[in-house]
Protein backbone atom coordinates (compact mmCIF):
# COMPACT_ATOMS: atom_id res chain seq x y z
CA UNK A 1 0.00 0.00 0.00
CA UNK A 2 1.56 3.38 -1.14
CA UNK A 3 1.69 6.01 1.59
CA UNK A 4 1.17 10.12 0.60
CA UNK A 5 5.12 10.20 1.54
CA UNK A 6 5.81 7.22 -1.25
CA UNK A 7 3.96 9.02 -3.68
CA UNK A 8 5.32 12.26 -3.27
CA UNK A 9 8.68 10.66 -3.95
CA UNK A 10 7.62 9.78 -6.80
CA UNK A 11 6.41 12.88 -7.94
CA UNK A 12 9.52 14.26 -6.77
CA UNK A 13 11.89 11.52 -8.47
CA UNK A 14 9.85 11.61 -12.18
CA UNK A 15 12.17 10.94 -14.71
CA UNK A 16 13.41 14.69 -16.70
CA UNK A 17 14.51 14.64 -20.30
CA UNK A 18 18.02 15.77 -20.52
CA UNK A 19 18.42 19.40 -22.69
CA UNK A 20 17.92 19.39 -26.42
CA UNK A 21 20.50 17.31 -28.40
CA UNK A 22 21.64 15.23 -25.77
CA UNK A 23 21.95 12.39 -28.36
CA UNK A 24 23.57 14.58 -31.21
CA UNK A 25 26.03 15.23 -27.90
CA UNK A 26 27.14 11.62 -27.29
CA UNK A 27 28.03 11.03 -30.98
CA UNK A 28 29.99 13.89 -31.44
CA UNK A 29 31.98 12.76 -28.19
CA UNK A 30 31.85 9.31 -29.64
CA UNK A 31 33.18 10.39 -33.26
CA UNK A 32 36.30 12.76 -31.13
CA UNK A 33 37.18 9.79 -28.21
CA UNK A 34 40.09 7.90 -30.43
CA UNK A 35 39.22 4.53 -31.02
CA UNK A 36 40.61 2.02 -28.01
CA UNK A 37 43.66 0.32 -29.77
CA UNK A 38 43.35 -3.11 -30.94
CA UNK A 39 43.70 -5.48 -27.63
CA UNK A 40 46.34 -7.52 -27.73
CA UNK A 41 47.31 -10.19 -25.82
CA UNK A 42 48.21 -9.64 -22.15
CA UNK A 43 51.40 -11.47 -22.45
CA UNK A 44 52.23 -9.34 -25.45
CA UNK A 45 54.88 -6.69 -23.98
CA UNK A 46 56.86 -9.39 -22.09
CA UNK A 47 57.42 -11.27 -25.29
CA UNK A 48 60.36 -9.17 -26.44
CA UNK A 49 62.06 -9.06 -22.52
CA UNK A 50 61.35 -12.71 -22.44
CA UNK A 51 63.18 -13.17 -25.43
CA UNK A 52 66.22 -10.72 -24.82
CA UNK A 53 65.96 -12.58 -21.36
CA UNK A 54 66.55 -16.00 -22.52
CA UNK A 55 69.05 -14.65 -25.22
CA UNK A 56 71.21 -13.39 -22.15
CA UNK A 57 70.71 -15.92 -20.17
CA UNK A 58 71.95 -18.23 -23.04
CA UNK A 59 74.85 -16.57 -23.36
CA UNK A 60 75.76 -16.45 -19.61
CA UNK A 61 75.61 -20.31 -19.62
CA UNK A 62 77.60 -20.65 -22.67
CA UNK A 63 79.93 -18.69 -21.01
CA UNK A 64 79.87 -19.99 -17.70
CA UNK A 65 80.37 -23.41 -19.13
CA UNK A 66 83.34 -22.50 -21.31
CA UNK A 67 84.87 -20.71 -18.67
CA UNK A 68 84.58 -24.13 -16.25
CA UNK A 69 86.22 -26.27 -19.27
CA UNK A 70 88.97 -23.83 -19.80
CA UNK A 71 89.64 -23.75 -15.58
CA UNK A 72 89.35 -27.66 -15.69
CA UNK A 73 91.60 -27.80 -18.49
CA UNK A 74 94.16 -25.70 -16.76
CA UNK A 75 93.63 -27.50 -13.42
CA UNK A 76 94.62 -30.66 -15.44
CA UNK A 77 97.28 -28.96 -16.80
CA UNK A 78 98.98 -27.59 -13.75
CA UNK A 79 98.59 -31.08 -12.07
CA UNK A 80 100.64 -33.14 -15.09
CA UNK A 81 103.47 -30.32 -14.79
CA UNK A 82 103.29 -30.74 -10.70
CA UNK A 83 103.46 -34.57 -11.35
CA UNK A 84 106.51 -33.77 -13.46
CA UNK A 85 107.98 -31.66 -11.13
CA UNK A 86 107.59 -34.07 -8.67
CA UNK A 87 109.52 -36.82 -10.59
CA UNK A 88 112.32 -34.83 -11.50
CA UNK A 89 112.85 -33.55 -8.23
CA UNK A 90 112.62 -37.45 -6.58
CA UNK A 91 114.90 -38.14 -9.19
CA UNK A 92 117.56 -35.55 -8.26
CA UNK A 93 117.09 -36.68 -4.73
CA UNK A 94 117.59 -39.71 -5.20
CA UNK A 95 120.91 -39.58 -6.80
CA UNK A 96 121.93 -36.90 -4.44
CA UNK A 97 121.07 -39.48 -1.41
CA UNK A 98 123.41 -42.19 -3.48
CA UNK A 99 126.46 -39.33 -4.15
CA UNK A 100 126.42 -38.37 -0.22
CA UNK A 101 126.29 -42.58 0.65
CA UNK A 102 129.32 -43.40 -1.55
CA UNK A 103 127.08 -45.46 -3.90
CA UNK A 104 128.44 -45.88 -6.84
CA UNK A 105 127.14 -45.29 -10.06
CA UNK A 106 126.17 -48.43 -11.83
CA UNK A 107 128.85 -48.93 -14.52
CA UNK A 108 127.71 -47.71 -17.29
CA UNK A 109 127.22 -50.83 -20.52
CA UNK A 110 130.09 -48.81 -22.16
CA UNK A 111 132.40 -48.19 -18.81
CA UNK A 112 133.85 -52.15 -18.53
CA UNK A 113 136.69 -51.97 -20.46
CA UNK A 114 138.16 -48.86 -19.25
CA UNK B 1 9.48 2.08 -16.32
CA UNK B 2 10.07 -1.59 -16.92
CA UNK B 3 11.49 -2.86 -20.10
CA UNK B 4 9.45 -4.23 -22.69
CA UNK B 5 10.83 -4.92 -26.03
CA UNK B 6 8.82 -3.70 -28.57
CA UNK B 7 9.81 -4.60 -32.03
CA UNK B 8 11.38 -1.13 -33.34
CA UNK B 9 13.85 -1.14 -30.27
CA UNK B 10 15.05 -4.61 -31.03
CA UNK B 11 15.78 -3.96 -34.68
CA UNK B 12 17.84 -0.42 -32.82
CA UNK B 13 19.83 -2.88 -31.03
CA UNK B 14 20.35 -5.68 -33.69
CA UNK B 15 21.53 -2.33 -36.34
CA UNK B 16 23.87 -0.55 -33.61
CA UNK B 17 25.07 -4.11 -33.08
CA UNK B 18 26.01 -4.02 -36.62
CA UNK B 19 27.98 -0.84 -36.51
CA UNK B 20 24.52 1.44 -37.74
CA UNK B 21 25.45 5.29 -36.18
CA UNK B 22 21.48 6.10 -36.69
CA UNK B 23 20.46 2.79 -35.25
CA UNK B 24 22.78 3.75 -32.19
CA UNK B 25 21.20 7.16 -31.97
CA UNK B 26 17.96 6.23 -31.87
CA UNK B 27 18.92 3.82 -29.37
CA UNK B 28 20.76 7.19 -26.95
CA UNK B 29 17.36 9.20 -27.35
CA UNK B 30 15.06 5.71 -26.42
CA UNK B 31 17.40 5.71 -23.47
CA UNK B 32 18.52 8.81 -22.61
CA UNK B 33 15.68 9.78 -20.38
CA UNK B 34 15.92 6.62 -17.66
CA UNK B 35 20.02 6.99 -18.00
CA UNK B 36 20.06 11.30 -17.33
CA UNK B 37 17.07 11.15 -14.91
CA UNK B 38 19.30 8.42 -12.75
CA UNK B 39 22.52 9.98 -13.31
CA UNK B 40 20.42 13.87 -12.39
CA UNK B 41 18.73 12.05 -8.71
CA UNK B 42 22.23 10.55 -7.50
CA UNK B 43 24.31 13.44 -8.68
CA UNK B 44 22.19 16.61 -8.35
CA UNK B 45 23.78 18.10 -10.36
CA UNK B 46 22.73 19.07 -14.34
CA UNK B 47 26.18 19.44 -16.01
CA UNK B 48 27.80 16.33 -13.73
CA UNK B 49 24.72 14.26 -14.98
CA UNK B 50 24.82 14.85 -18.61
CA UNK B 51 28.47 14.42 -18.26
CA UNK B 52 27.53 11.08 -16.43
CA UNK B 53 24.89 10.08 -18.96
CA UNK B 54 27.41 10.40 -21.62
CA UNK B 55 30.28 8.15 -20.23
CA UNK B 56 26.88 5.53 -19.75
CA UNK B 57 26.24 5.88 -23.31
CA UNK B 58 29.52 5.84 -24.51
CA UNK B 59 30.38 2.72 -22.73
CA UNK B 60 27.44 1.40 -24.10
CA UNK B 61 29.10 1.86 -27.47
CA UNK B 62 32.00 0.01 -26.78
CA UNK B 63 30.37 -2.90 -24.95
CA UNK B 64 27.12 -3.08 -27.24
CA UNK B 65 28.06 -6.71 -28.76
CA UNK B 66 27.52 -8.49 -25.16
CA UNK B 67 23.69 -6.89 -24.89
CA UNK B 68 21.25 -9.46 -25.87
CA UNK B 69 17.99 -7.64 -25.54
CA UNK B 70 16.03 -4.04 -24.74
CA UNK B 71 15.65 -5.78 -21.35
CA UNK B 72 19.23 -6.48 -21.21
CA UNK B 73 19.84 -2.81 -22.55
CA UNK B 74 17.50 -1.68 -19.78
CA UNK B 75 19.08 -3.65 -17.02
CA UNK B 76 22.61 -2.48 -18.18
CA UNK B 77 21.90 1.38 -18.50
CA UNK B 78 20.25 1.30 -15.19
CA UNK B 79 22.98 -0.44 -13.37
CA UNK B 80 25.93 1.20 -15.12
CA UNK B 81 24.51 4.21 -14.63
CA UNK B 82 24.09 4.22 -10.62
CA UNK B 83 27.90 2.39 -10.12
CA UNK B 84 29.53 5.22 -12.02
CA UNK B 85 27.23 7.77 -9.78
CA UNK B 86 28.42 6.05 -6.97
CA UNK B 87 31.78 5.82 -7.73
CA UNK B 88 31.41 9.48 -8.42
CA UNK B 89 29.66 10.32 -4.94
CA UNK B 90 32.53 8.04 -3.47
CA UNK B 91 35.01 10.11 -5.22
CA UNK B 92 33.90 13.70 -4.24
CA UNK B 93 32.47 12.98 -0.90
CA UNK B 94 31.59 17.25 -0.58
CA UNK B 95 29.12 17.35 -2.83
CA UNK B 96 26.09 16.87 -0.43
CA UNK B 97 23.43 19.91 -1.30
CA UNK B 98 21.38 20.68 -4.16
CA UNK B 99 22.53 24.02 -5.44
CA UNK B 100 19.51 26.31 -5.25
CA UNK B 101 19.68 27.22 -8.87
CA UNK B 102 20.16 23.85 -9.75
CA UNK B 103 16.86 21.97 -8.83
CA UNK B 104 15.98 20.54 -12.04
CA UNK B 105 12.43 20.35 -13.14
CA UNK B 106 11.27 22.66 -10.36
CA UNK B 107 9.69 25.21 -12.63
CA UNK B 108 7.68 22.47 -14.52
CA UNK B 109 6.24 20.46 -11.42
CA UNK B 110 2.83 19.00 -12.02
CA UNK B 111 -0.06 21.47 -11.01
CA UNK B 112 -1.10 18.75 -8.22
CA UNK B 113 1.87 18.65 -6.55
CA UNK B 114 3.57 21.61 -4.15
CA UNK B 115 6.85 22.43 -5.61
CA UNK B 116 8.69 22.63 -2.04
CA UNK B 117 7.75 19.39 -0.58
CA UNK B 118 9.23 17.97 -3.90
CA UNK B 119 12.25 20.02 -3.47
CA UNK B 120 12.69 19.71 -0.31
CA UNK B 121 12.20 15.70 -0.85
CA UNK B 122 15.34 15.83 -3.37
CA UNK B 123 16.91 17.87 -1.39
CA UNK B 124 17.00 15.28 1.57
CA UNK B 125 17.71 12.51 -0.69
CA UNK B 126 21.21 14.45 -1.64
CA UNK B 127 21.84 13.91 1.83
CA UNK B 128 21.67 9.95 1.88
CA UNK B 129 24.88 8.05 1.56
CA UNK B 130 25.58 6.66 -2.41
CA UNK B 131 23.92 3.53 -1.31
CA UNK B 132 20.95 4.14 0.14
CA UNK B 133 20.50 7.12 -2.15
CA UNK B 134 20.92 4.47 -5.01
CA UNK B 135 17.92 2.32 -3.61
CA UNK B 136 15.33 5.34 -3.49
CA UNK B 137 15.89 6.55 -6.73
CA UNK B 138 15.64 2.74 -7.97
CA UNK B 139 12.63 2.67 -6.27
CA UNK B 140 10.50 5.88 -6.57
CA UNK B 141 11.99 6.74 -9.91
CA UNK B 142 12.49 3.28 -11.95
CA UNK B 143 9.50 1.96 -10.02
CA UNK B 144 11.65 -0.95 -9.43
CA UNK B 145 11.00 -3.86 -6.40
CA UNK B 146 13.60 -5.14 -3.96
CA UNK B 147 14.41 -7.85 -5.71
CA UNK B 148 15.33 -5.97 -9.14
CA UNK B 149 17.35 -3.27 -6.98
CA UNK B 150 19.17 -6.07 -5.41
CA UNK B 151 20.07 -7.08 -9.19
CA UNK B 152 21.07 -3.90 -10.19
CA UNK B 153 23.44 -3.03 -7.70
CA UNK B 154 24.68 -6.30 -6.99
CA UNK B 155 23.20 -6.40 -3.08
CA UNK B 156 21.63 -8.65 -1.01
CA UNK B 157 17.87 -8.23 -0.50
CA UNK B 158 17.78 -7.96 3.06
CA UNK B 159 20.47 -4.77 1.99
CA UNK B 160 18.01 -3.33 -0.53
CA UNK B 161 15.22 -3.55 2.05
CA UNK B 162 16.97 -2.20 4.66
CA UNK B 163 18.66 1.01 2.76
CA UNK B 164 15.11 1.65 1.60
CA UNK B 165 13.54 1.55 5.39
CA UNK B 166 16.10 3.62 6.96
CA UNK B 167 16.01 6.31 3.93
CA UNK B 168 12.37 6.70 4.23
CA UNK B 169 12.55 7.18 7.81
CA UNK B 170 15.27 9.22 7.35
CA UNK B 171 13.15 11.36 4.55
CA UNK B 172 10.28 11.34 7.35
CA UNK B 173 12.25 12.82 9.78
CA UNK B 174 13.40 15.48 7.62
CA UNK B 175 10.19 16.21 6.03
CA UNK B 176 9.16 16.21 10.01
CA UNK B 177 11.70 18.72 11.01
CA UNK B 178 11.08 20.96 8.21
CA UNK B 179 8.12 23.66 7.72
CA UNK B 180 7.97 23.49 4.19
CA UNK B 181 5.73 19.71 4.07
CA UNK B 182 1.71 20.51 4.07
CA UNK B 183 1.30 16.71 4.72
CA UNK B 184 0.99 16.30 8.69
CA UNK B 185 3.43 13.84 10.89
CA UNK B 186 0.72 11.63 10.34
CA UNK B 187 0.07 11.28 7.64
CA UNK B 188 3.51 10.72 6.45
Amino acid sequence: MNTPLDDELRKALRPVDPDEGFAERVMRRIDSTPAPLQRRPRWFPALPVALAASALLGTILIYAWHAEREQQRQGLEARRQLIEALHITGEKLDLAYRGVNGETRPPAPDDTGA
Amino acid sequence: MKGDEPRGAADSLDRARSGDRVAFATLVRSHQRVVYSLALRMLSHRHEAEDLAQEVFMQLHRSLAGIQSDTHLLFWLRKVTTNLAIDRLRRDRKRATLPLDDDPGIADEPLESDPLLQRRLRELLALLPADPRAVVVLRYQEDLDPTEIAETLEMSLNTVKSHLRRSIATLREGLADSSVTPLSRDSL
